[in-house]
């Protein structure tokens, strides 16, 4: 009985790494990746995401210089804010779908 | 057991909620560092800041909003209020009007009617008989009238009766019984009516009993829509009918077609009497009669007149029996007799006789007949 309730309740073991990859694996080959991907895309640009994030952007550019700025200025100015910027609806949905995928396919 | 299996399927689902909050994120993630790359890709080549401009410009083309004038400054009816002179008429045209006037005046455009006009200012010079023909060719080719060829037309009125947009003001005015309008305007032949002097009575039977054929008090035309036209009522219908195929012809629309009129002297009011009596009684099965021989006398009755039917004495009442049993003469005319000599009710009820012979599988004879026998 002890050794159940270990299992239960540890979080990173072998066995759960392995679900994960598995089930990214199935992502992938399924191609629902992708098309979550476009999915999101196209509600981040509908919902005006993608031009509040090129503003940071603007900022960051201007603010370390046309010349010099690089992927990685870019990418730790920008990141953070835009994960959080993501709109709730887009959130809710897309969760959704991963859900559904999941159910579907996790056993 | 039961408890840890619960728990375990909510560790599951946690364990899916993560996952699934790790692939969302994973995908956000994805799409940010899409859009830095892009944009960093854009900053290198130099076309990031392409869709800027600087602030003079930005204020040289700023959104206007003044009265009287559009959002770039213009004025937009700059044009309306000046006049160009004709060259051809030499009158003063609004600016905005000066291409459609230039169209009808020139007689050059689409819609400008130079046919017409010159076929009339031809039709002031030559014979009758030759623009006659020439209006044929131009009427026949603007709409489909039934006596248009023979019917004499009458000639101009000042405007051009023939032009488009006349028609469509005057069109549905034909078979009008008011007389607000110019009878002059109804002389063109854009009507759609029939003639009913060049048909002959078979046509007008035929067109009277799918038609309106409401003749117009203007054009002396028919009226072609429908039995339930809405211009015309019932009682116009049936005046018409009386009018051109005699009165004993003037079976209502809703019922068949006539049979041979053998222009019978049945005065009309007790027709439409028995017309309407017929009318009320029409759902009534022939099995309820009394007299279930006139039933077998109305089927006989759809055969040519001059047969033989020695039941068709049955109809009349049963006072005049004796008088019944003569030849065979035409069976109106039996009935005739027999009728004068029979009862008050007889008349109606030979009208009755009458009537059903015309009406034939509509209406059922006995059970009004049996109306009368209970009078009787």
């Amino acid at each position: 009985m002890f050794n159940r309730f270990q299992f239960l309740f540890q979080t990173n073991t072998s066995r759960e790494k392995q679900m994960r990859a598995a089930i990214n694996q199935k992502l992938i080959e399924m191609g629902e990746r992708e098309r979550l991907k476009e999915l999101l895309r196209a509600k981040l640009i509908e919902c005006g995401w993608r031009d509040q994030l090129k503003a940071l952007c603007k900022e960051v550019i201007k603010e370390k210089g046309i010349e010099n700025v690089t992927v990685e200025d870019l990418v730790a100015g920008v990141t953070p804010k835009g994960r959080a910027l993501v709109p709730d609806s887009v959130k809710k949905e897309l969760l959704q779908r991963i859900r559904a995928f999941l159910a579907q396919h996790s056993t | 057991m039961k408890m840890e299996d619960m728990s375990l399927s909510g560790l599951e689902n946690t364990k899916l909620e993560a996952l699934a909050h790790d692939v969302y994120s994973d995908l956000v993630e994805d799409a940010c560092l899409g859009l830095c790359f892009e944009v960093h890709r854009a900053v290198k080549q130099g076309y990031f800041f392409l869709d800027e401009t600087d602030q003079e410009s930005m204020k040289d083309f700023e959104i206007v909003d003044q009265p009287g004038v559009d959002i770039f400054g213009q004025v937009y009816n700059q044009w309306k209020n000046k006049e160009c002179v004709c060259p051809n008429c030499s009158r003063s045209i609004a600016a905005s009007r000066f291409a459609p006037h230039l169209e009808k005046c020139l007689g050059m455009g689409r819609n400008s009617s130079r046919i017409a006009n010159r076929r009339i200012a031809s039709s002031n010079n030559t014979s009758k008989s030759e623009s006659d023909q020439e209006d044929n060719d131009d009427i026949n080719d603007n709409d489909w009238s039934y006596g248009s060829e023979k019917k004499a037309k009458k000639r101009k009125s000042e405007k051009n009766p023939n032009s488009p947009r006349r028609s469509k003001s005057l069109k549905h005015k034909n078979g009008e019984l008011s007389s607000n309008v110019n009878p002059e305007l109804y002389k063109y032949n854009y009507s759609s009516g029939i003639s009913y002097e060049t048909l002959g009575p078979e046509e007008l039977r035929s067109i009277l009993t799918t038609q309106c054929g409401v003749v117009s008090e203007h054009t002396k035309k028919m009226c072609t829509r429908s039995q339930r036209c809405p211009q015309h009522t019932d009682e116009q219908r049936r005046a018409v009918r009386v009018f051109l195929l005699g009165p004993s012809a003037s079976a209502l629309p809703d019922s068949d077609t006539m049979l041979e009129n053998d222009g019978y002297d049945a005065p009309d009011g007790q027709l439409i009497m028995s017309r309407l009596q017929w009318d009320g009684s029409s759902d009534i099965s022939p099995s309820d009669s009394a007299s279930s021989k006139a039933s077998t006398n109305n089927s006989e009755s759809k055969r040519p007149k001059k047969k033989k039917k020695p039941s068709t004495l049955t109809l009349t009442t049963t006072g005049s029996g004796g008088e019944r049993d003569k030849g065979q003469e035409r069976e109106r005319g039996d009935r005739d007799r027999v009728v004068s000599g029979g009862s008050g009710s007889s008349s109606s009820q030979n009208a009755l006789a009458l009537s059903s012979r015309k009406k034939r599988p509509k209406l059922p004879v006995p059970p009004a007949l049996s109306i009368y026998d209970d009078l009787n």
